[in-house]
């Protein structure tokens, strides 16, 4: 029974040192995939639900990606459970769709901003509703890559894709985001 | 228009922004940059994209979000203990049926091997004493005298036996030869009895050899401290029998060396 105490003990040891120390980092991915505080919140209390009892499993090998991971996996379930209309998922959509968007552009079309987008003076709410209206899939990545300022390989290892995909959805993603807030100018 | 990039070249734009090319593409990539307007206008784009995006206000953490989760974490924990309890008694009930399994099956498998000892032991001292009687003689030292034999073993082997001439008992001292059993070589005392030879052959103490018939010879082994002997013959068990009474009551005698 002692031993269990401290068995318990040990994993609260474990989930301080390798889930609290990215809680900052986490809560803002998690507003940014949920779009709302209070959402972001649930999310971030489950996750660490999460990272408390699959504690075990953490390999020590980077805590953040892996606690990341875990917001991030449980902001998908949570969106998917209180899915709101303004969520796109990529999986929602056909699989023509998908290459479309992952590969097009918005409306079948490569996406082609005007050169005189060069510079953005988007205010922040703009900015937000832009990110918003991204499919999730490009969302997180941008997300990860420019709030969270992860490189590759760890948006890779947190959204569970190949490098390559990281970076055709990055890419696709930017652009998309440029055409969405030069249609707002 | 910006004239549209390949994809390989907007990949490598993202990539080059991100700090992900190694130093080599990089610098590449800047040189074709500087030589690109409209590389040079999408790049330009991506970065003030990126201003944009970190410039957004980043929200802070709830205070108290910790703290809830905290104590979340605590009303998780009489329940996770005694999930724990439970589990590692089913891990206990688990263990115990692994080593109850483990002492089955070794004590099974000792007892195979125990067997299989016993009888590959039985039959290679039968085997020795077989190829004995195939060979011109069945000994390597012939005499009948106990200390022409007694030495010649112990020049040979770890431990000898006593080797007593039981003429009186008819059973004479024919020699000694050394057989190999598993890996060991071990003395082996040969008597005439009749027409009949035994082979003696002495093992470490402490085994056990059943009595038993192999290949028509029979097999009787008894133990003192010193060896566990192994007398194999094809005399009928009773005579075979007569000579363990006859060797047992001769060997203590303590050896004059």
């Amino acid at each position: 029974m002692s031993v269990l105490v401290v068995q318990n003990k040990d994993e609260r040891a474990a989930f301080d040192e390798v889930f609290l120390p990215h809680l900052p980092e986490a809560y803002r991915l998690a507003q940014w995939l949920a779009g709302s505080a209070s959402d972001a919140e649930d999310i971030v209390q489950e996750a660490a639900l999460r990272a408390f009892r699959g504690i075990k499993s953490f390999g020590a090998v980077n805590a953040r990606a892996w606690s990341l991971t875990i917001v991030r996996n449980t902001a998908f379930s949570w969106l998917t459970k209180n899915k709101s209309r303004t969520v796109v998922f990529l999986n929602d959509l056909s699989a023509a769709e998908q290459q479309e968007l992952e590969y097009e552009g918005l409306h079948g079309t490569r996406i082609e901003t005007p050169e005189e987008i060069t510079l953005f003076k988007a205010d922040a709410a703009e900015v937000q509703k832009a990110l918003a209206q991204l499919p999730v899939q490009f969302r997180e990545v941008i997300v990860l890559r420019e709030i969270n300022q992860m490189n590759y390989r760890d948006i890779a290892e947190v959204t569970n894709v190949p490098i390559g995909t990281v970076m055709s959805r990055l890419s696709r993603g930017r652009q998309l985001l440029i055409a969405l807030l030069g249609d707002r100018r | 228009m910006v004239a549209s990039l390949s994809d390989s070249d907007e990949l490598q734009l993202n990539a080059y922004c991100d700090g992900e090319l190694d130093p080599v593409s990089a610098n590449e990539f800047e040189r074709r940059l500087a030589n690109d307007e409209s590389l040079k206008a999408r790049h330009a784009r991506l970065l003030s994209l990126r201003r944009a995006m970190r410039s957004l206000p980043q929200a802070d953490v709830p205070s108290g979000l910790q703290a809830r989760i905290q104590s979340k974490l605590d009303a998780e924990r009489p329940s996770n203990v005694t999930a724990l309890r439970r589990r590692s008694w089913s891990f206990q009930a688990l263990a115990a049926a692994a080593v109850f399994g483990a002492v089955i099956s070794s004590a099974v498998m000792m007892t195979i091997e125990q067997y299989d000892q016993r009888e590959n032991v039985a039959s290679q001292v039968v085997a020795g004493h077989i190829r004995s009687l195939l060979a011109p003689q069945p000994f390597d030292i012939a005499s009948s005298d106990r200390h022409t034999v007694k030495p010649w073993f112990t020049a040979r082997l770890p431990a000898s036996p006593q080797v007593p001439d039981l003429a009186a008992q008819g059973f004479a001292l024919l020699g000694g030869r050394v057989d190999v059993v598993g890996h060991d070589p071990v003395a082996t005392v040969v008597y005439k009895h009749a027409a009949h030879t035994v082979s003696l052959t002495t093992l470490r103490p402490g085994q056990s050899v059943s009595e038993q018939t192999i290949a028509g010879y029979n097999v009787r082994s008894w133990s003192d401290g010193d060896f566990t002997y192994v007398a194999v013959s094809d005399l009928p068990s009773a005579d075979l029998a007569a000579f363990q009474r006859a060797f047992a009551a001769a060997a203590p005698a303590p050896e004059i060396k």
